[in-house]
């Protein structure tokens, strides 16, 4: 009876699972702590108050005053007052300032003389969110000060006080950002980072299930245990992993959609669908590098390779279109991907669910592929052989 | 005294022999060989091969002109000039605009407002709403820059022709006399790559070796599972005389490719290169040791040869947010910032991208350097306490 060696496998794989603690770990408490860990370093989501240091050669009541507009910023926080541009590069060297703002020697009266000179700003772009955000609180500062130089100026010549006003910014561009409007740096970095953990544990998990028993040479046992059936065998096997991994997979999502209420602009079931998805199309990519390399060490080498660099080549910090082409196409043959794209555009962007048909449609072509390489895996399930 | 002396000498020649042991074991280990030499050799080229295009260039947007006016032209004319974004078309409402950006024709929507020239005629502030894309924030960031930039640019413009207009008075004025001036320190093209390569360089050392290191335990532990207690391969020695010796064994394999991850890497790629290239070398040191005994601690948990991949191939993206590299570590909380201080790459990292990038020297990140060296004797402790804890193991199992 077929329904019986199925039943039978899939008896014997939960029988594995709740056997060894490792799994414990990797099918549920890494991803879930991954997800917290990440929600409660992150916060707030924007890393405000950059510590910065400002150098103030004039000393006069204009650069006091630029001083306080400094101190009152949000995005920067003055921890020092520098003596002069060598002492605040030397504070950005050993790590005490990511930035620092310099008034020059007698820049209250150059500019009331109509001289020219110029406040300085320096960001370190070595670290690249406190540079530019030391960066940002810097020039609107600077932007807005010399605004109000000029407009005092004018205003002392005899303009007009409003008719001033709108020519120190004649032209405004309102920027709205679309689906995450506080530029959130958690909704953005979560919702890349921990599907990516979870594929990644999907992967490891997959992979170790499968040549764990080549190596120990009890697959013999599992595919006679499934009527000599490789496509029992596996999805006896991986069934149960597929249904732990979508529970643990959308109790994440409701941690993030639902308790911290990151945009969700679409139809809960669609992302939950698109998880259970990710899970399957990450099971079977694993499956495929287990048929390729049956051997435990390397597959696990291999799944690892690919999870990590998931990260990188599926193109959510640096867009795939601008990477080299023979790069980029790397990262279309990754399920993360897809499952990213359709967050983007159902979750944060919102649109109709046709414009994401081919996502789907490319999460549903890893299991196919997988199936068409199974009779490789079976004869090596058959005649396992175990290279350390 | 003498037999002190001896007692030295002994423990001296059988950290040597450790050492020597230890050689043939990593030379005759196919996986610890993939750790210890294929992952850092090939690791940072994948890595900067993914990156090195570096920067975000012509960012498709699409413009909802309302104004139709030459004024507007010219704002979108100077836009598309710029490096970061290009025009890919006129669209004729927001609602078509919106079909573009679903289709992922564009990222960005730019609506000028009907009244946008006669506004600027009559010195009122024209306001010009943009609508960028949210999914990458680099697309944004660049939007945004760029966009600023416009901004003052165009409003400079318009400020001269008026006040030359208007006769307020000449080009003295102080609309060109105080200016800014903005300067970006280490990296200062604002790469993609040269910002998160270094980083990336120091995290592949620590966990390559950690890989390496337990995958060595676990078969080691798999031997003497085999063996009741006894690893027939390792020497009679003294627990300190062979962790020294084994940590030894790797960083010694691990010096020549120092000077390839750190000094040729970058030199191939054109990435930021330190200006003191042995303080680098000085400070990377101690963060080999530190991750060899942080390996060797948690040897208590890897019971097989393969198992050290499941655990810490995940840690390096936990290991990459608590190091400041993404995330500033000023703004991480405690426990968080508890936790990252026990992470040897969180002060390698940081330390070694100031020396890198910013040409920092050792002198200057005497923190992160000794607090490199307290890990390494913390992580030698507790992998002292790991050894004892496993021979006693052993030695219950065999009663």
């Amino acid at each position: 009876m077929r329904a019986d060696e199925l039943r039978n496998t899939m008896k014997r794989e939960v029988r594995r699972l709740t056997s060894r603690r490792i799994y414990l770990f990797t099918m549920v408490l890494i991803p879930i702590g991954f997800t917290l860990f990440f929600l409660s370093l992150l916060g707030e989501g924007l890393p405000l108050k950059v510590p910065t240091a400002v150098v103030d050669r004039d000393n006069s009541k204009m650069s006091r005053e630029m001083m306080r507009s400094l101190g009152a910023s949000e995005l920067i926080d003055i921890k020092y007052q520098a003596t002069d541009f060598q002492n605040a590069m030397d504070m950005v060297k050993s790590g005490e300032i990511f930035g620092f703002f310099l008034v020059p020697d007698n820049f209250e009266r150059d500019a009331l003389s109509g001289r020219s000179t110029s406040v300085a700003y320096y960001s370190n772009m070595a670290f690249f969110i406190p540079g530019t955000l030391s960066f940002k609180g810097f020039k609107t500062i600077a932007v807005s000060t010399s605004g109000s130089i000029v407009k005092t100026t004018l205003v002392s010549t005899g303009a007009d006080e409003a008719q001033v006003g709108a020519l120190l910014q004649p032209m405004v561009m309102q920027d709205h950002p679309m689906g995450n409007p506080w530029a959130s740096y958690s909704i953005y970095l979560g919702n890349s980072f921990i599907p990516g953990v979870i594929a990644l544990m999907v992967l490891l998990t997959t992979a170790f299930s499968i040549c764990s028993e080549i190596k120990t040479g009890s697959s013999i046992k599992w595919i006679n245990g499934a009527g000599g059936s490789i496509t029992i065998a596996i999805v006896g096997k991986l069934l149960p992993q597929t249904v732990i991994f979508s529970i643990v997979g959308v109790a994440i999502q409701s941690i993030l959609y639902g308790y911290y209420h990151f945009p969700l602009h679409s139809n809960a079931g669609i992302m939950i669908l698109a998880m259970v998805l990710l899970v399957i199309a990450c099971q079977a990519m694993a499956l495929i590098f287990c048929c390729i390399i049956p051997n435990l060490r390397l597959a696990l080498s291999v799944v690892s390779l690919v999870g990590i660099l998931s990260f990188s080549v599926t193109g959510f910090s640096f867009p795939l279109e601008d990477m080299y082409g023979a790069i980029a196409v790397f990262g279309y043959i990754i399920p993360l991907r897809y499952y990213f794209l359709i967050y983007v555009d159902q979750a944060l962007n919102g649109i109709a669910l046709y414009y994401s048909r081919w996502y789907f449609i490319s999460l549903l072509l890893f299991p196919l592929i997988a199936s068409l390489l199974l009779w490789r895996l079976k004869r090596a399930c058959l005649k396992p052989v175990y290279i350390p | 005294m003498k037999t002190l002396l001896k007692k030295l000498e002994s423990w001296i020649v059988a950290l040597f022999r450790v050492w020597r042991r230890e050689f043939y074991v990593v030379f005759h280990d196919a996986g610890a060989l993939l750790f210890f030499f294929a992952l850092p050799l090939l690791y940072p080229l994948v890595y900067t091969l993914i990156y090195n295009p570096e920067i975000v260039e012509e960012i498709p947007f699409v413009v909802v002109d309302d104004s139709r006016t030459p004024e507007s032209r010219e704002l979108v004319r100077m836009i598309d000039a710029t490096q970061s974004m290009k025009s890919v078309g006129y669209a004729a409402s927001l609602e078509e605009a919106r079909r573009w950006h679903a289709e992922k024709a564009c990222y960005g929507i730019m609506v000028i407002p009907e009244d946008y020239a006669t506004k600027i005629a009559r010195g009122e502030q024209a306001v010009v709403p943009f609508y960028s894309d949210m999914s990458l924030l680099i697309r944004y960031r660049e939007f945004l820059t760029t966009l600023t930039n416009i901004q003052l640019a165009t409003g400079a413009q318009i400020r001269q022709e008026k006040i030359d207009v208007a006769g307020l008075a000449s080009g003295s004025l102080p609309t060109s006399a105080v200016g800014s001036q903005s300067t970006f320190l280490g990296n200062t093209q604002q790469g993609f790559a040269s910002f998160v390569m270094p980083g990336i360089l120091i995290l592949i050392l620590q966990q390559s070796l950690m890989l390496g290191v337990t995958m060595l335990c676990g078969t080691a532990r798999e031997r003497r599972r085999r063996n009741h207690g006894h690893d027939l391969i390792a020497v009679k020695a003294p627990p300190t005389a062979t962790l020294m010796g084994k940590a030894l064994c790797y960083v010694t394999i691990y010096l020549p490719l120092i000077i390839y991850v750190l000094h040729i890497v970058p030199w191939i790629f054109d990435l930021p290169m330190a200006e003191h290239p042995i303080d680098a070398v000085l400070f990377i040191l101690p963060l080999l040791f530190a991750s060899v005994f942080m390996g060797m601690t948690i040897q208590g948990f890897v019971k097989e040869r393969e198992t050290s991949m499941l655990i810490i191939v995940f840690s390096s993206v936990v290991f990459l947010f608590l190091s400041g590299l993404t995330w500033p570590r000023y703004a991480i909380d405690y426990p968080w910032s508890i936790f990252s201080q026990l992470v040897p790459a969180t002060w390698g990292i940081e330390g070694f991208v100031r020396i890198n990038t910013n040409g920092a020297t050792l002198a200057q990140n005497a923190t992160p350097y000794q607090m490199l060296w307290a890990l390494t004797a913390i992580y030698f402790m507790t992998s002292l306490l790991a050894c004892y804890a496993q021979h006693r193991f052993f030695k219950k199992k065999k009663h």
